[in-house]
């Protein structure tokens, strides 16, 4: 199976061979791959160097934990990649922001309304969670779509909290 | 006497108070909430007792049914732990109403100490500096802290009066931007403490967190245990501790040990205490508050001294005298303890939540880990983020933070996101090694990502992880869905196969 693997923009090709080898860019690797204890956290041994990781599935892809730092990465493979050059670029940029809660929690107060224009990290909503209030913000400039929480409403984790034009 | 002692308390400084009771042989009885029902405490305690619903004003800050459950277990010692009621006189009150030992100080001290007000002008008299602020501290209205903030001077903090911890805790750089804040603090101290007292205090820059472990017997005997450097915080939170303090010299030490001493007795103090400082890049040092109980961060004074504080708080509520005189207090090596929240650092220290499926402690040498989780326990929302405690001690401190940055290292947790990744930048900075950070160092001058982008990048090993993970569990779904479309039962395909196979 091939892969389109992209971390800060750059494109790898990736191929699994099999369960020992994969090719990247067409060099072939011999790996041990071993997930550890469950889920998350894997084991990789390649050219006698050993690599303990965590590998999170994000909304945006996925997140590798290793040697401490953390990279940021997507995997297509070649036809979610074909199908998506099709669909054309862009649409993320112009796209609605949704914000979700990111854990559950209380809402203590709603800075802005319907309407009202925000910058890039702005505070939208003050979540109380784990006795902490917890400020979350824009991630891009825009308009606040509809509200749909109130202040004092407990919100359970994900919960749409407003949208952001 | 105390033979059996109620912990009124949850979480990892449950399991500690509990650990003390089992050694020297005393039963113990746990409180908990709906949502803790499977918590370690309740798991370790002899008796256990249902509070109520998760949240704590219905469970953990419900005085009423603490006592009732002190009655109905007969339990004749109370130890209140850190948080909660720890630091409400009344609490003290009714335990000894009840005829029964609270395992802390006097209400009276709690009263002169826990209102942060009485505590400094109660200091004041006996000699102490303290920093700038409100003198006369009750229940100010806004109007009143507004009108008092300019001539205390920007920036200045307002604090909660029942306060700790960092809650209700906010910062302000110009009258105009107090009035919000003084809401938001007001609100955030009325749900922490249940008190929305405020008060303010002139905020020193460049300053150092440095405070004194106390304890003192009911025979007039009190002692200081050295101190620990707390300026590492994140919002006003601690998030390391470290004794001694870098700065420190056997000098300084002893000015400052023989100040916590006196403001200790000006409240006629009695069992383990902290009195808080502010030291100042001139080594002038103030007085901020003290608290009257376990603080979160005693066990490095525990590593560098030997000796065991709650079960030293446990002797002298029996009216015994301490067991050292202030010369049997040594301090031998170095300790440093990190605070494993279940923060994501890389999403703006969110709090994460979940069940923790794994969770491999770190061994070994010179390493303590006090926590009250375990996998397949449930991190709620309902309470503090702070999941575990990991402290080392080293013979010097540079060992200290090699020892530290090893266990951090081994450390694994599964389920929720944690701070440890904070931390391990944190141990790796210069400015850390050196010893050269105030209480500002980690809001203002640290960051995770420079000191990741100083560190070997490994994009191509990245990039196979994330694909064979992706690939795996591509391949998963796909046997889900094979399996499903099988057409004959599985029951039949295994007797097919077996028949085959014969």
């Amino acid at each position: 199976m091939k892969y389109i693997t992209t971390l800060d923009g750059k494109e790898y090709s990736i191929e699994i061979i099999d369960a020992h080898h994969v090719a990247i860019d067409g060099r072939v690797q011999e790996v041990d791959f071993e997930s550890i204890s469950g889920q998350p956290v894997f084991s990789l041994i390649v050219d006698g160097k050993s690599y303990e990781s965590y590998v999170y599935e994000t909304e945006e892809g996925w997140q590798v934990l290793t040697r401490g730092r953390q990279y940021n990465l997507t995997v297509e493979d070649e036809r979610e990649k074909r199908l998506r050059a099709a669909a054309g670029s862009g649409v993320a940029e112009s796209g609605e922001y949704h914000l979700k809660a990111p854990m559950p929690g209380l809402v203590v107060s709603i800075p802005v309304k319907e309407g009202d224009k925000v910058e890039k990290g702005q505070v939208l909503v003050i979540l109380e969670s784990m006795k902490m209030q917890n400020e979350l913000k824009s991630p891009k400039a825009g308009v606040v779509g509809r509200i749909r929480v109130k202040q004092g409403e407990t919100v359970e984790q994900r919960q749409a909290l407003l949208s952001v034009q | 006497m105390v033979t059996k002692v109620l912990v009124a308390n949850r979480g990892e400084i449950a399991v500690r108070i509990i650990r003390a009771c089992r050694e020297l042989g005393v039963d113990t009885v746990a409180v908990y909430s709906e949502a803790d029902r499977k918590a370690l405490h309740v798991r370790y305690a002899d008796e256990a007792y249902l509070l109520g619903p998760a949240p704590s004003r219905e469970s953990y800050l419900r005085l009423d049914k603490i006592m009732d459950i002190v009655r109905k277990s007969g339990a004749d010692a109370v130890h209140p732990g850190y948080g909660f009621l720890a630091e409400r006189e009344d609490f003290a009150q009714a335990c000894l109403d009840e005829g029964i030992t609270f395992i802390g100080p006097k209400p009276s001290a709690i009263a002169a100490m826990g209102d942060k007000g009485v505590a400094r002008s109660t200091v004041v008299k006996a000699g102490v500096k303290v920093v700038p602020g409100t003198e006369d501290v009750g229940n100010l209205s806004n109007e009143d802290l507004l009108a008092l903030a300019p001539k205390i001077g920007f920036p200045l903090l307002i604090k909660a009066t029942a306060g700790g911890g960092g809650k209700g805790m906010r910062e302000v750089r110009s009258i105009d931007e107090m009035p919000a804040l003084l809401m938001s603090a007001r609100r955030e101290a009325e749900s922490a403490f249940g008190d929305g007292n405020v008060y303010l205090e002139k905020l020193v820059e460049g300053a150092r967190h440095i405070e004194f472990q106390i304890m003192a017997d009911g025979q007039g005997n009190v002692i200081h245990l050295g101190e620990r450097d707390c300026s590492l915080q994140r919002r006003h939170q601690k998030l390391v501790e470290e004794t001694p303090s870098p700065v420190m010299d056997e000098e300084l030490r002893a000015r400052m040990g023989a100040v916590a001493v006196k403001a200790a007795q000006a409240v006629d103090y009695m069992n383990a205490g902290t009195i808080e400082f502010l030291l100042d890049k001139d080594k002038n040092f103030f007085f901020l508050e003290m608290n009257t109980r376990l603080q979160v961060e005693h066990p490095i004074t525990e590593m560098v001294t030997g000796i065991d504080i709650v079960k030293e708080q446990i002797r002298v509520a029996r009216g015994r005298v301490l067991s050292y005189k202030q010369e049997d207090v040594k301090l031998t090596g170095a300790s440093i303890e990190c605070r494993i929240n279940a923060e994501d650092p890389y999403n703006g220290f969110l709090p994460s939540t979940g069940r923790i499926t794994q969770a491999i402690l770190p061994t070994g040498p010179g390493i303590r880990v006090d926590t009250g989780m375990y996998p397949g326990f449930e991190i709620t929302p309902y309470y503090d983020p702070m999941i575990a405690k990991l402290i080392v001690w080293g013979e010097t401190r540079a060992q200290a933070i090699l020892r530290m940055r090893r266990a951090l290292e081994e450390y694994r947790v599964v389920g929720v996101r944690t701070n440890i990744p904070f931390h391990q930048s944190l141990m790796d900075s210069t400015r850390f090694m050196a010893g050269q950070y105030d209480t500002r160092f980690v809001e203002e001058r640290f960051s995770m990502e420079e000191l990741a982008e100083s560190r070997k990048s490994f994009p191509e090993i990245a990039a196979i992880l994330a694909t064979l993970v992706a690939h795996q569990q591509t391949q998963r779904s796909a046997q889900i869905v094979r399996r499903g479309e099988r057409d004959a039962s599985n029951w039949k395909w295994v007797g097919r196969w077996e028949r085959m196979h014969r």
